[in-house]
């Protein structure tokens, strides 16, 4: 899976492509305006996450040549704007999805997924993880067959777990996932959340897959 | 006090003395050229009765006419001398004391010393006079009327220039970004004004935007170190073999950093709201947008034992931003699930004229009324930022909703009246 970061800010642009990079993605990065239109012109991505205030020109004419040349790269815009209007042409121009600066990695993570998800496997909706198996269609989770009744919450947070596998998500990072950028103080419900979503999985015959890990979150794993 | 009124304490004081005090020089200078008249007119009198008694050698008669009379009185010589006085006498055909100008000389007839007293009454002179100062009068509660009905229409109407002035002043709002516009005048003082105060606005108006500018500039280029440092934490978790003591030091970085992002992010917010950067030109349907916060925290308010009972009134439809109307509302859910008890309650109604949330949970801890200023924050829970409902009072102000908080017998009411939108 080939995914360019287009980001003039060197930091930024060095911890999206390290965690992408450990979720098994291939990485290329382009830190101004004429490097992300070479690179766009001579291959295609499937997901381009996009900096709106680039170098030599506005990411948002970016879309454009994408759209111009009936490309069907997947677009994950960036911006530290956090601007309505930047959303809404972005949107309008585009792209799949906004995210604005700060973000967690691993929303990052999860927002590529499933842009990937929608564009790359059609007709082919189910995600698998271990005995888990997860229809986004349909919402349908089902573990060795038996059906795993969640609720609309559990079943963003089980999405968002199988997306960021193997990585250690915070707390907040959840809150923000599940209820948005509104969340802020005591998280401690986070846990009462976790706790039913581990009972449902393990009572429908699966293993303890979610991970406390001391002061700092959770990890989806199978070790 | 009013200007006016001020002007008056001085002025019409000062008209009242000077009038009077002219009045009675005015009464004494006509008295004085009125008795020299008659003075004048007994002179001739008496140089006719002369006359009269050198040519006949007898005195005339005496006579008694109304206006004047003469009489003659024996005298023991004629050495007295002459003199004009004013003296009250019998007036004898009107039967009445009256004021008489006299004027007595020595006169000998036949070898006979005489004093003569020609009289003339007084009465047209005091007459005349009396007149004069009725006039004076008259002319001075006329000339007081009118300056009380100009000062109550001319000075109103000359006014009126600064009056606007004033009025455009109080109206004046600095995030409303509406210019003041203030009307013609031809008074040099009043234009003067209205420019100063044209400056001054257009002055405070730029000094204020070049504030909020500056504020959202600066948080958006807080977003990015901030961006960094969360994203070199959240890779630094991922590490293998971190110990405890340095996952809880990440863990505090982390905390602290989010807090700092949150802060910026809703300042950023504020700013936003407070410059008009968000369009509002469509109708939103606010029915849909209560029930969907509601579904969103369901599972979260279920979390904690809260019941959220909602009787809302479908397709109500305001003139809003649908975005401001979305945290407006998820703020509001939000703040009646944190500030809940344990099984508590909420209830949230919506019709066309207004949103009201109820919510169970303790008596607040701080002053209601500045609820709604920033910073303010119930120190039971300590872990909120404070901008919350300063973030929905601005939205509410934005869109002149009247908000209103109460708390009685265990329930915190949030109230929102949509007034006539």
């Amino acid at each position: 899976m080939k995914i360019l970061i287009v980001e003039d800010e060197k930091e930024l642009s060095e911890s999206i492509y390290t965690y992408l990079s450990s979720q098994d993605y291939i990485c290329e990065t382009a830190t101004d305006y004429a490097a992300a239109v070479d690179k766009i012109e001579f291959s295609e991505y499937d997901c381009i996450l996009l900096d709106i205030n680039l170098p030599g020109g506005n990411g948002l004419k970016i879309l454009e040549l994408l759209k111009a040349d009936k490309k069907t790269d997947g677009v994950l815009i960036i911006s530290a704007k956090n601007s309505l209007d930047d959303k809404i042409k972005g949107l309008n121009l585009g792209a799949d999805d906004y995210l604005s600066k700060p973000f967690h990695l691993s929303e990052m993570n999860a927002r590529i997924a499933a842009i990937i998800r929608r564009k790359k496997f059609e007709g082919n909706s189910i995600i698998q993880f271990h005995q888990l198996n997860i229809d986004t269609l349909s919402k349908i989770v089902t573990i060795k067959n038996n059906p795993v009744e969640l609720t609309r919450k559990e079943y963003e947070l089980l999405l968002y777990f199988v997306s960021n596998k193997n990585r250690i998500i915070s707390k907040e990072a959840i809150a923000e996932h599940l209820w948005g950028y509104d969340m802020t103080g005591n998280l401690d419900f986070i846990y009462t959340h976790i706790k039913n979503l581990r009972k449902k999985l393990m009572d429908a015959g699966g293993a303890d897959y979610v991970k406390s890990i001391y002061g700092m979150g959770y990890k989806f794993t199978l070790q | 006090m009013k200007l006016i009124a001020k002007y008056n304490r001085v002025n019409i004081p000062i008209i009242i003395i000077t009038l009077v005090i002219s009045s009675i020089a005015f009464y004494f200078m006509i008295r004085y050229v009125l008795v020299h008249q008659l003075d004048k007119d007994l002179q001739i009198e008496k140089e006719e009765i002369i006359h009269y008694v050198n040519e006949k050698g007898t005195l005339p008669e005496a006579t008694k006419y109304k206006d004047q009379q003469i009489e003659f009185y024996p005298a023991v010589d004629n050495h007295f001398k002459t003199k004009y006085f004013t003296e009250d006498d019998y007036d004898h055909p009107e039967g009445e004391i009256k004021s008489f100008r006299k004027l007595e000389f020595p006169v000998s007839a036949n070898g006979i010393n005489y004093k003569a007293v020609v009289k003339k009454s007084m009465q047209e002179t005091e007459d005349i006079i009396q007149m004069i100062l009725l006039i004076v009068l008259v002319v001075i509660v006329f000339l007081l009327l009118v300056l009380f009905v100009a000062n109550r229409f001319l000075l109103a109407k000359l006014w009126k220039p600064f009056n606007q002035t004033l009025d455009q002043l109080k109206q004046f709002n600095l995030s409303s970004k509406n210019k003041i516009t203030l009307g013609d005048t031809d008074i040099n003082e009043f234009k003067e004004l209205n420019e100063t105060a044209l400056i001054m606005t257009q002055k405070v108006m730029n000094d204020y935007g070049a504030l909020k500018k500056f504020t959202e500039n600066a948080s958006h280029e807080i977003q990015t170190p901030l961006a960094i440092i969360k994203n070199k934490i959240e890779i630094l978790s991922q590490s293998e073999n971190l110990e405890r003591s340095q996952l809880h030091l990440i863990q505090t970085i982390n905390d602290a950093a989010t807090r700092l992002s949150k802060l910026n992010q809703s300042l950023l917010l504020l700013t936003k709201i407070e410059n008009n950067q968000f369009d509002s030109n469509t109708s939103v349907d606010i029915s849909l947008i209560v029930n969907r916060c509601i579904e969103n925290y369901e599972e979260l308010a279920g979390i904690k034992g809260i019941i959220i009972e909602k009787n809302i009134q479908d397709h109500i439809f305001l003139k809003v931003n649908d975005s401001l109307a979305e945290i407006l509302i998820s703020n509001i859910v939000l703040n009646a699930i944190r500030h809940n008890d344990q099984n508590g309650k909420i209830q949230i109604e919506l019709n066309p004229k207004q949103l009201e949330a109820r919510n169970t949970g303790n008596e607040p801890q701080v002053n209601t009324t500045i609820l709604f200023e920033r910073f303010r924050k119930d120190t039971a829970s300590n872990d909120s930022i404070g901008l919350g409902l300063s973030i929905v009072k601005t939205i509410c102000d934005t869109y002149g909703f009247e908000i209103i908080y109460r708390y009685s017998e265990g329930w915190h009411l949030i109230k929102i009246a949509f007034g006539n939108q």
